[in-house]
């Protein structure tokens, strides 16, 4: 059984013109331990799904309205609200895109970590400061105990990020949701958090879903990888095999965007023609179809179901056996 | 920080001094004053005199020779170049002398003391009940936001707000005093006051209290409530919180524990200006009740032309108003710790 099962989930969203679907019966799983690639452009459902499994959708906006997130044999969907409190930056904890504003700013780092310690352990001042300055020095910062007594502001965005993470890893979860932790971070800063993340995994064991819109961050990082595009579940499967022979054809065009050292310089970059379909506008059949060049007209008409192809790969496309030979 | 704040203690002895020199200054360019008053209240009484006893071939119209007139004006200042008598009055001030009230032959500081318990105690229960209903009234109204509870409250608070003040005074007077009978018709305190015990002092003053707050607050209580909950909505939607109940806190703890300090900032950059509180009131509440408070003090000086106790309130009201906006300052600076008065070193 995995750690995490995300099944057939869901989303709807309340607009001005109505409720609007932005997660389709998306599935994927988690083992424990393992790191899992959460990919796909901007839009496309990776922060909802994130947002949905811990309970954290916008309220009363948004809303799960099928399906189920079952956590260790536990369906957190129906949860009562104190029962998925016990679990959230307990067992399964989250660090979100915008170090920035993910800190209070009125309040020292200090409180903020022990606050993260203390909702689930409460202990005396004296420990809990011994544990926050062991978080610290664990995701690399520095003079951890003057940390302790500033302010957010006082800090760089990257050492943000680290106190953020250093709080999700407070209750040593089994499971830390990063949804995008490096996209707000310059190039260095990025790999640096990697890195820590990178460890802590191994050190800790814990399972990690990692949200990003980057490959190349998936492929240094993860195990297996989910493609997501326009609110469903395009392709499935471990890395390798997935940079080695994609099976969708936005996989293959996510792939083929990729600017390569060895290019010729100055050469177009390779995109793939065409936007996503904005939510409420979102086409009958394949929702990559207008922009996929191997779409016919059964393509338009029926949606794709995701089809297994061995034990651990799946693919949602009609056409995916004449993408693999062209 | 410090030296922020010394340097904005320093500022307040220019922004006086031009406020002082401008006030003085339109009171000796405008028409009328004390010697014209006394001049018009000799004539009239001449007029009388005239017609009582027929015949007296009295002052009549000139009432005063030019002699009087020319010691009086010594006697007032008026005699002096507009600077000269603005240097006697400021050195003065200097010494804590605001002069005589020319209407009430009184020293001025003892006019306005006599006001001082009535207005600090309007000013104080106005600033306990704003914040003490506004603030956990805009918390609610932000946590329960599109509920009915919200609506109604929104529709009583901006019913309030466009009414003027004057107006709900004369229907909660209509209404509550003069038919049912429930409050007294106006007045700080009874007449038979000093036989009271403590306790019935106390609830003497309390109903005098009831409707002239209630026609103060009706029309602030929508700034204050609003502020409160727009900036707390604000917070709430802030991923902080989000990031607060991702770390496994409810709700509830996530608001006040993180979002209402934050929210508070707004409310804090006007707290300090409620100093103000004690020399305000409204001249047309206060008429209404008939309340000697300073909103009508203010008003007959005016009129009158009792330009030593108008100059003695603007000095007093300037001085609180300056120092007001320093006390907001620091409210600001205890309650966001990201500001830094005066040291380039703040964060963003």
């Amino acid at each position: 059984m995995p750690l995490l099962a995300v099944e057939e989930l869901s989303v709807a969203f309340d607009t001005e013109d109505g409720a609007v679907t932005v997660l389709d019966r998306v599935g994927f799983h988690l083992e424990a331990g393992e790191t899992l690639g959460l990919v796909g452009e901007s839009g496309c459902g990776k922060s909802v799904t994130a947002l949905a499994v811990m309970g954290l959708l916008p309220k009363p906006a948004g809303r799960v309205i099928g399906g189920r997130v079952v956590f260790a044999g536990q369906d957190l969907i129906d949860a009562p609200a104190e029962q998925l409190r016990r679990i959230r930056g307990n067992r399964i904890s989250m660090i979100f895109q915008e170090p920035m504003t993910a800190l209070n700013p009125v309040q020292r780092i200090g409180r903020q970590l022990a606050e993260s310690i203390t909702l689930h352990e409460p202990a005396a001042t004296a420990a809990v400061t011994r544990r926050s300055l062991a978080l610290l020095e664990q995701v690399g910062i520095p003079a951890a105990e003057q940390r302790l007594s500033e302010y957010p502001h006082q800090l760089s965005g990257g050492m943000r990020q680290r106190v953020m993470i250093a709080m999700a890893l407070a209750s040593s979860p089994d499971v830390l949701i990063a949804d995008e932790p490096t996209t707000a971070l310059d190039v260095t800063i990025q790999a640096q958090i990697l890195e820590v993340l990178r460890t802590l995994q191994r050190d800790t064991g814990m399972a990690v879903l990692f949200i990003t819109h980057d490959l190349g961050v998936i492929a240094e990082l993860c195990s297996r990888v989910v493609v997501m595009y326009a609110g469903r579940v395009a392709e499935q499967a471990p890395v390798e095999p997935l940079f080695r022979a994609p099976r969708h054809p936005y996989t293959r065009g996510l792939l083929a965007s990729i600017p390569r050292l060895q290019d010729e310089p100055k050469t177009h970059l390779t995109t793939i023609p065409g936007t996503v379909p904005a939510i409420g506008e979102l086409p009958p059949g394949c929702r990559f179809a207008n922009r996929c060049p191997l779409a016919q007209a059964l393509c338009s008409e029926r949606t794709p179901m995701l089809e297994t192809l061995d034990a651990n790969r799946t693919v949602a496309c009609h056409r995916w056996r004449e993408a693999v030979a062209s | 920080m410090t030296s922020y704040f010394v340097r904005r203690f320093l500022l307040i002895l220019p922004t006086f001094l031009g406020v002082t020199v401008l006030v003085f200054t339109l009171t000796r360019l405008v028409p009328g004053g004390p010697i014209e008053r006394m001049l018009n209240e000799a004539a009239m009484a001449g007029a009388d005199n005239a017609g009582a006893t027929s015949g007296y071939d009295g002052h009549g119209a000139g009432a005063l020779s030019d002699q009087q007139i020319e010691e009086l004006k010594a006697y007032y200042g008026f005699d002096k170049p507009v600077l000269v008598a603005y240097a006697d009055w400021l050195g003065k001030v200097l010494t804590l002398d605001l002069g005589t009230s020319t209407r009430y032959s009184e020293p001025v500081w003892e006019t306005v003391k006599g006001r001082l318990p009535i207005s600090i105690f309007y000013g104080v229960a106005t600033l306990i009940l704003t914040y003490g209903v506004c603030v956990p009234l805009g918390i609610v109204k932000a946590i329960r936001h599109k509920t009915a509870f919200d609506n109604l409250s929104s529709a009583v608070v901006f019913f309030g707000y466009a009414i003027p003040s004057y107006v709900v005074a004369i229907a909660l007077l209509t209404g509550f005093a003069a038919n049912l009978e429930w409050f007294p018709l106006g007045g700080f305190v009874s007449d038979d006051f000093d036989d009271l015990s403590g306790l019935e002092k106390a609830g003497d003053v309390a109903s005098h209290a009831v409707l002239p707050l209630l026609s103060y607050m009706a029309g602030s209580f929508a700034v204050t409530t609003l502020l409160m909950k727009n900036s707390l909505m604000d917070n709430l939607a802030a991923e902080y919180v989000r990031t607060a109940i991702a770390k496994g806190m409810n709700f509830r703890a996530a608001v006040f524990g993180h979002a209402l300090r934050n929210s508070l900032i707004p409310i804090a950059t006007s707290f300090g200006n409620n100093i103000t509180l004690i020399v305000t009131g409204s001249f047309l509440i206060e008429k209404i009740f008939n309340i000697d408070g300073f909103g009508l003090l203010g008003f007959e000086s005016l009129v009158e032309r009792d330009y030593p106790v108008v100059m003695g309130i603007l000095v007093i009201s300037s001085l609180l108003f300056l120092i007001g906006n320093i006390l907001s300052d620091v409210c600001v600076a205890l309650t966001d710790p990201r500001v830094k008065f005066g040291s380039g070193e703040s964060g963003q």
